[in-house]
């Protein structure tokens, strides 16, 4: 029995994720608490705005060592959306240098300003394509290029990503989202990309 | 590439939702009636983009309003943005909890705009639309706030240029005298806007039919086409425009239209 749990740390679109869980069939619980988030089988970090508040609230909550028991010893799957998925990396040097959960070992940094195309505004914002790696896992039943809604000034490099990854074209191709083995990120909102993001946490859900 | 957007705007008048001509208001239903006889829940998934304006004139119902935008937010999975009658922060933070994802603003761009910069502080510029109600008369262009009953009192152009300056995300760029009317969008209007705008612009006011959505798409200016009009486009007319404009080239995102085959069995 999937034991569905969205991370409460106090910032993000938490009710949002809630109703496309919903929306797609699954019951879900919204939490705080370390016990309930260690138990979880498919945990939810969503996350808008600074990395750095992210991680002193992750911390200050003691739920840091409840994620990694869940996702770590337990094997339990982790889907982090926009700055949830950042969360999931090394570190970021947004407001200087912070460290994140590190359960992937990417560095998250900001956009560098285009020079070439000064219409590539910072922050990205709005719908843009998506190509995946492959169709399969979190990109099941998707077309191979998808549309997908964004917000972000920062980006996890994608170096050393060892899983299935989906790239997006905006200054640069970057990383938009990963799944290695149980740990998932999307630097796009599911919640708020139609369908296709639907489709997403379908199959986040369904494994 | 970003990609332009279609957006609809629902107009909230005291707990209805209103059809809006030249800014005067008549309500035609509940969310009930939105939610079922307008099959509400077909027409978002057909949009890139949700606005929802508490129109009501005199006092407003800020709680009903929200509880509105939460029903709303449930079953609607693209970006919305609310608005009307935010005058501070606390009421801004109070809608980004209630399922918004960007607070629209009107009066404070001209009269409190130190709100504008507050608002920036604390959630992104990306989260403020700023709107902007525009009457023409023979080629004479004024800035209207208020629900469009106060003219404001310095010129055009240099609101714009002080506009173009703000820490916004985007411009909701509406015509009165077009608004409601079915007529197509006032596309001469958008020779005011100054060059120093690069944020978004999204064209409002007077869409009737598809080929006046297609008609902003195809303008460079124009990121996205935004209709009032809760008959204009009944039924499955939004869908069909949605299908049509990308049948034709225009760099809409796409998806699955069958938002039935992910609703669960709860």
């Amino acid at each position: 029995m999937a034991n569905v749990v969205i991370i409460d740390y106090g910032m993000g679109n938490i009710w949002s994720v809630k109703s496309a869980i919903n929306y797609v069939g699954s019951k879900v619980d919204i939490s705080d608490n370390p016990e309930v988030i260690s138990k979880a089988s498919h945990l939810i970090l969503p996350g808008v705005g600074s990395f750095r508040k992210a991680m002193h609230n992750i911390r200050h909550l003691g739920i840091e060592d409840a994620i990694k028991s869940a996702v770590i010893k337990r094997g339990g799957r982790i889907l982090g959306i926009c700055l949830g998925m950042q969360l999931l990396g090394s570190q970021s040097t947004e407001d200087g240098m912070a460290q994140g959960l590190g359960l992937v070992p990417n560095k998250v940094e900001r956009f560098n300003n285009n020079t070439k195309n000064p219409t590539l505004k910072v922050p990205h914002v709005g719908f843009n394509t998506v190509k995946f790696s492959e169709n399969k896992g979190l990109f099941s039943n998707l077309p191979r290029n998808s549309d997908f809604y964004f917000v972000h000034s920062y980006r996890m490099l994608s170096e050393h990503v060892t899983g299935l990854i989906g790239e997006c074209s905006y200054i640069e191709n970057f990383l938009a989202a990963f799944e290695v083995s149980n740990v998932m990120g999307t630097q796009f909102h599911p919640e708020k990309s139609q369908t296709n993001g639907l489709q997403i946490i379908k199959n986040f859900l369904t494994a | 590439m970003l990609k332009k957007r279609m957006i609809f705007t629902l107009l909230f008048d005291n707990g209805e939702y209103a059809l809006s001509r030249n800014f005067r208001l008549q309500k035609v239903g509940n969310l009930e009636w939105l939610k079922k006889n307008y099959v509400f829940s077909r027409i978002s998934f057909s949009i890139d983009e949700l606005v929802i304006l508490n129109v009501t004139r005199g006092e407003k119902n800020e709680d009903l309003f929200r509880s509105h935008v939460r029903t709303l937010s449930e079953e609607c999975f693209i970006p919305i943005a609310a608005g009307g009658g935010i005058l501070n922060i606390d009421q801004a933070k109070k809608l980004l909890r209630s399922g918004a994802d960007k607070v629209v603003i009107n009066t404070p761009l001209y009269s409190s705009p130190e709100l504008v910069y507050s608002l920036s502080e604390e959630f992104g510029s990306q989260c403020i639309v700023a709107s902007v109600d525009v009457k023409n008369m023979d080629g004479d262009y004024s800035i209207w706030i208020e629900n469009g009953s106060r003219k404001i009192e310095i010129e055009v152009k240099e609101y714009l240029l002080n506009l173009a300056n703000m820490p916004i995300g985007e411009i909701y760029f509406n015509s009165i005298d077009r608004d409601g009317t079915g007529q197509g969008y006032l596309m001469k209007m958008l020779d005011i806007l100054p060059d120093d705008i690069s944020v978004p612009v999204i064209m409002a006011g007077g869409a009737g039919k598809y080929h006046h959505l297609s008609e902003g798409l195809k303008n460079d200016q124009v990121d996205a086409v935004a209709t009032a009009h809760l008959f204009n486009f009944v039924g499955d007319g939004l869908i069909k425009a949605r299908d049509g404009l990308i049948e034709e080239g225009y760099d809409l995102a796409k998806w699955a239209n069958k938002c039935d085959n992910f609703k669960g069995k709860d």
